[in-house]
């Protein structure tokens, strides 16, 4: 969460990947940096180590809304 | 100024700070204004005075906002000086606090106390169980500075302290180096302080690690076994230090174990150097068992420790087989290295009439 509100304070347009578990602390830091509306995705939990074809299926569900939320 | 709660009575008003997620679970001493005001005088600082800010929330950590968690967390006025310097200790950027905080890591502000405030702004206990219950300063001020990283910095479990498990340091873990059972300087001299001042050590680090060594004064090996046994204990492959290969731990030496390495001649750089050489690992092992972190070294071992400096040595316990050891998460921008504060207690101020306030 706190990369992709780096990247977003650098002027490059950024949406944070953010687990399913990490989700209320992605909400908690977006608020206490001032930037509750940055752009997040929702991911599964866990994502590191599930393996690739796993990773690859959670990749063709979200690419979609990754992209939504750039386009938005 | 803080704001302020309003209850009806002590049960109350506990109850109610137990709902606002204010307490770390356990009951706290009530922070009347009286019993702050009695906290902020002792400090002999201005209430209003910042003393950092602190992460993930960036709560602004003013001197009364800090003696309200000294209230709750149960510090009597003598403490102040070292809840202050242990806060500082905390903002000081190269602490990392808000990774610390936010970790999955277990790890834990571990508050390391040197020089005459032991005993003037304590006591606090460096010898039997001084990690464990029954010490007041150890316990009130380690508390005080997690009711800080709380309140101050909104470190809550689940939601923004990210730890999977944490560990009990994390309620409290505060202990004073045993000087006077050291046959070495104390662990601040070698920090670039004299052995007169009062100093904090703050390092972000796990729950201690019993080290068994049973020594024998006929041995001549008996530094190296020793040696050998601690860096087992530093550096396996359980620990974030061997496989991100980065962090400062600690070795707390009991007073036995201390003078076994006096014997040998050994000064606290030799101690180190000899240990950040045994924890050289074989590469292949990191390879196989360090998952994406694994196949970064070409040789064939590798230096878990970037530095000798790496590997911090205090002298405390009771006097038998056992020393500990502390390893770290070795996260974030400075990577997880020990911050050390002069503790400022020159400016303590008892204002007569108000010491007995309850």
């Amino acid at each position: 969460m706190r990369d992709g509100i780096n990247i977003a304070k650098s002027g490059i347009p950024s949406v944070a990947l953010v687990t399913e578990d990490f989700w209320p602390q992605g909400d908690f830091v977006a608020q206490s940096v001032g930037m509750p509306s940055i752009p997040r995705v929702k991911l599964p939990h866990p994502v590191a180590g599930t393996g690739e074809v796993r990773m690859k299926e959670i990749a063709d569900n979200v690419i979609e809304a990754i992209v939504d939320r750039f386009a938005a | 100024m803080s704001e302020f709660l309003e209850a009806t009575d002590e049960a109350a008003a506990l109850e109610s700070l137990h709902d606002l997620s204010c307490t770390d679970g356990l009951p706290v001493v009530i922070p009347t204004p009286s019993r702050v005001e009695r906290l902020v005088l002792a400090s002999g600082l201005d209430a209003d005075m910042v003393l950092g800010e602190l992460g993930p929330a960036m709560g602004i950590a003013t001197v009364e906002k800090v003696a309200v968690a000294a209230v709750m967390a149960g510090c009597i006025p003598d403490y102040m000086p070292l809840v202050v310097a242990a806060v500082k200790a905390a903002a000081d950027p190269r602490f990392d606090l808000t990774e610390l905080q936010a970790t999955t890591h277990c790890t834990a502000p571990l508050i390391i106390v040197n020089g005459p405030a032991r005993i003037e702004c304590g006591p606090v206990a460096s010898g039997f169980g001084a990690l464990g219950p029954g010490h007041r300063a150890n316990a009130s001020i380690g508390r005080a500075l997690r009711l800080c990283l709380i309140n101050i910095g909104g470190g809550r479990p689940g939601v923004s302290d990210m730890a999977l498990l944490g560990h009990p340091g994390k309620f409290t873990y505060c202990l004073a180096e045993a000087e006077e059972d050291s046959p070495f300087p104390p662990l601040h001299t070698s920090l670039g302080f004299d052995a007169t001042d009062s100093v904090v050590t703050l390092l972000g680090c796990e729950a201690p690690h019993s080290v068994l060594y049973s020594d024998n004064a006929d041995d001549p090996e008996d530094a190296e076994k020793l040696l050998y046994i601690l860096s087992t204990g530093l550096a396996n492959l359980a620990t974030n230090n061997a496989i991100f290969t980065s962090g400062t731990a600690l070795v707390v030496l009991g007073p036995k174990h201390a003078g076994v390495l006096a014997r040998a001649n050994m000064s606290r750089d030799a101690v180190a150097q000899r240990l950040w050489e045994l924890t050289h690992l074989p590469t292949a092992d990191h390879d196989y068992y360090g998952g994406q972190y694994g196949s970064r070294f070409s040789d064939e071992e590798y230096c878990v420790f970037a530095e000798p400096e790496n590997i911090l040595i205090m002298v405390a316990g009771g006097s038998g087989l056992y020393s500990m050891v502390m390893p770290n998460w070795g996260g974030a921008s400075h990577a997880n290295c020990a911050v050390s504060v002069q503790v400022e207690n020159n400016f303590f101020c008892e204002i007569p009439g108000l010491s007995g306030n309850p």
